[in-house]
């Protein structure tokens, strides 16, 4: 075969490749990119109470910067971010030691362990907001059976945001005990044999060898949690709907509201849109960090 | 502007209604017409709904046709219509509607059709377009266009435990100072009950605070600026959230519908302020059948102004058949139906069904019923549709209403500063309209 004919046939290779692969390129672009496109779009409109749309160019991105509500939005879903991922990553590695330990734990102890984080959020939030009222609720019944003060959980603007924090932490818990259980179970046995000849005690070789090697799947199940508590919702909007007063308005129920509630497709968009980019900031900042940590 | 506004409240709304009255042409009226076609209905997922779902197949059989049902939670619903309409889709041809709440913005942004030519032109000869509550009509009027048929009537009433009430020696109340001084009484008399309950949720708060601000004389707007800094508008503010803070209970600031029933019904409250829709929720085991006392809320300086409002049927301006969702509308509107809700615990906005001889017996069967009947004919005579502020952005509005009524739940500001704040924001609404 000549190279000219060679070429054209590896030309006409490639291009039957990419006449097969564009079905797949065109829906991928369609479902991903036209969403991101017209969000980023509508966050340049502005849309009056009765929808009439024109176009505001930046201003809907100037008023979020004068918005009070916005700032005090970016706190909240900041605070609980913090106070969420802190209690999940603590407890989730304490609960895959315990079930990486107890080898005998029998199977269905193991699933109940493991089970909130497949209820969804809906009927997690109900199944909360009932146990949690301060009158009729089974949470305040055991606290005074107990000789202790009853709580206003969920309708005390205090405490709100630790006691959602705490439903989510219930919930999600166990999912990041289950990463890092992964984790545990490949870590190499030859550098736990070595360290108990070394005669290390179990705490130290839990803080030289295993948190260390650990890291890597610590940081995965951090990304992977951060996602979903910067974009916290269901639970919010089932048990408080953003209140008491606005102590628990995160970001994405303030934007929802906006949007929805008052129509102001726009302002809602560009709520969104920061949010986002907030999202990926602080994926970005995990990414560098598991780099730092990789072994 | 006054001329132009009384052409638009006024004048208009007559018309349309009288335009009902013109000879219709029943005669040729055939409920067959649009066999065959498939009509969408987006509906609440509340009581209302679900009692008229119950003849789903009946309205099918009448007509042929194909009822799809698209039904959600009230706010869910709400989200799922402004992306269909927004998106001027034809999806739905029928959506259920809170005129009092979202009927000025839906009419500005043209998500109603126009009611008036279908309501005069095609209709059953039982209809009787008439015999549906004129005040609920006219609450369905906006800028001379009917834009929903009432389904049902309602408001916030008052329910008390007349066992309890018997017990501290007290008698019903007629004045919200006499609900104060008998929350004061069963604190003390038993301390293991909650006084009062009434809604402490944000955006929930409008619906009953609305009629404690009328009784008491208060308006939400005064020469075109908001009110709440009023001497009324404070007085009802101080009220209410006192009323909550020193006799509802704890964690009154999450209490919606769904709270409120579950309190009152388990026999843990003693006064509860709620819809008259709750009645069934209510008296659900039959607990409270025989301890339980109705009444519209008790009077204020201005007497007794009860909020009255109702869901309605509408037809989505983006529909392709809007002569057939007109006649599910006209079906589920009609004395018939409406008479078989309303034996299901749904107040008929028609007067005719309250007279109904089965409705009656159903009604004689319980002195509660009697109760709740009687205050929902206040209710029908004297009521208000006024739910939050009367502008386009009325359901923001709301907002700013129930965060004034938690701050002073919460103690987080002083009555002067929650009503300033709530003022400023609210002008700041009222200026856009």
């Amino acid at each position: 075969m000549s190279d000219t004919a060679a070429t054209l046939t590896q030309d006409r290779q490639k291009l039957e490749m990419a006449a097969l692969s564009a079905p797949a390129v065109i829906f991928t672009v369609a479902m991903i990119a036209f969403p991101v496109v017209y969000t980023i779009w509508l966050g340049f409109q502005t849309f009056s109470s009765t929808g009439k749309q024109s176009f505001a160019g930046l201003a809907n991105y100037s008023k979020l910067v004068s918005d009070i509500e916005f700032w005090h939005g970016l706190w909240i879903t900041i605070a609980l971010f913090v106070l969420s991922l802190t209690l999940q990553l603590v407890f989730g590695i304490w609960l895959a030691l315990v079930l990486f330990h107890a080898r005998r734990l029998p199977g269905i102890v193991r699933s109940l362990f493991i089970s909130p984080f497949m209820m969804p959020p809906v009927v997690a939030g109900m199944m909360w907001l009932v146990i949690l009222d301060p009158s009729l609720g089974a949470a305040n019944y055991i606290l005074q059976s107990f000789g202790l003060p009853p709580s206003d959980w969920l309708a005390s603007p205090s405490l709100v945001i630790p006691t959602v924090a705490l439903i989510d932490s219930w919930q999600w818990t166990p999912y990041v005990a289950l990463i890092v259980l992964g984790g545990l179970q490949s870590l190499p046995p030859s550098v736990y044999e070595a360290a108990q000849i070394d005669g290390a005690s179990p705490f130290k070789t839990f803080q030289r060898i295993t948190l260390p090697l650990l890291l890597p799947t610590i940081v995965t199940a951090a990304i992977l949690r951060s996602v979903d508590l910067l974009r916290f919702f269901d639970i919010i909007y089932i048990t408080t709907q953003g209140g008491p007063g606005n102590a628990s308005n995160t970001l994405n129920i303030y934007g929802f509201r906006v949007g929805f509630e008052f129509f102001n497709i726009g302002y809602a968009s560009a709520l969104m849109l920061t949010l986002t980019a907030i999202v990926f900031g602080a994926v970005l900042a995990f990414n560098r960090l598991r780099s730092a940590v990789a072994w | 502007m006054k001329a132009r506004m009384l052409a638009t409240h006024v004048a208009l709304p007559v018309f349309a209604i009288a335009a009902m009255t013109a000879p219709s042409r029943a005669a040729d009226f055939d409920w067959m017409k649009f066999k065959g076609k498939t009509v969408t209905f987006l509906a609440n997922n509340n009581p209302v709904s679900q009692a008229l779902l119950t003849y789903k197949a009946d309205f099918e059989k009448l007509t042929g046709m194909t009822l799809k049902v698209d039904g959600y939670q009230e706010q869910q619903m709400r989200q799922r219509l402004v992306t269909v309409m927004n998106a001027n889709s034809d999806e739905v041809d029928v959506f259920m509607t809170l005129p009092s709440r979202e009927g000025e913005q839906f009419a500005a942004a043209g998500w109603y059709s126009d009611l008036t030519a279908m309501a005069k032109n095609e209709v059953a000869k039982d209809y009787d377009p008439n015999g549906l509550s004129q005040a609920l009509l006219k609450a369905a009027t906006f800028g001379g266009k009917l834009t929903s048929m009432p389904m049902n009537i309602e408001g916030p009433i008052f329910y008390y435990r007349t066992d309890i009430f018997k017990k501290c020696g007290l008698e019903a109340p007629k004045t919200i100072k006499e609900v104060e001084a008998a929350a004061e009484k069963i604190k003390t008399c038993d301390s293991t009950l909650t006084p009062f309950v009434s809604r402490g949720l944000k955006p929930a708060v409008a619906y009953t605070f609305s009629n404690m601000l009328h009784n008491i004389g208060g308006s939400y707007i005064a020469n075109g600026k908001s009110n709440l800094c009023s001497t009324k508008g404070k007085e009802a503010l101080d009220t209410y959230s006192r009323l909550l803070r020193d006799f509802g209970p704890p964690g009154v600031v999450n209490y919606s519908f769904q709270q409120i029933s579950a309190l009152y019904r388990s026999g843990r409250a003693a006064m509860a302020f709620e819809s008259s829709n709750e009645l069934r929720t209510v008296m659900e085991g039959g607990a409270r059948l025989k301890d339980t006392g109705l009444l519209p809320f008790p009077a204020g300086d201005a007497g007794q102004v009860p909020t009255t409002i109702g869901w309605g049927m509408a037809v989505s301006s983006h529909s392709k058949q809007p002569d057939a969702a007109w006649y599910f509308v006209q079906w589920a509107t009609s004395p018939e139906v409406q008479k078989k809700m309303a034996l299901q615990g749904i107040a008929p906005p028609r007067p005719s069904v309250a007279n109904d001889p089965e409705y009656r017996k159903w009604i004689d069967e319980e002195p509660v019923r009697k109760e709740w009947q009687a205050a929902l004919d206040v209710l029908a005579t004297k009521g208000s549709s006024e739910v939050g502020y009367p502008i386009v952005a009325n359901p923001q509005s709301r907002e700013f209403i129930g965060q004034a009524v938690q701050d002073l739940i919460l103690k987080q500001k002083p009555i002067d500063q929650a009503c300033a704040d709530a003022d400023k924001a609210l002008d700041a609404l009222i200026a856009l309209n």
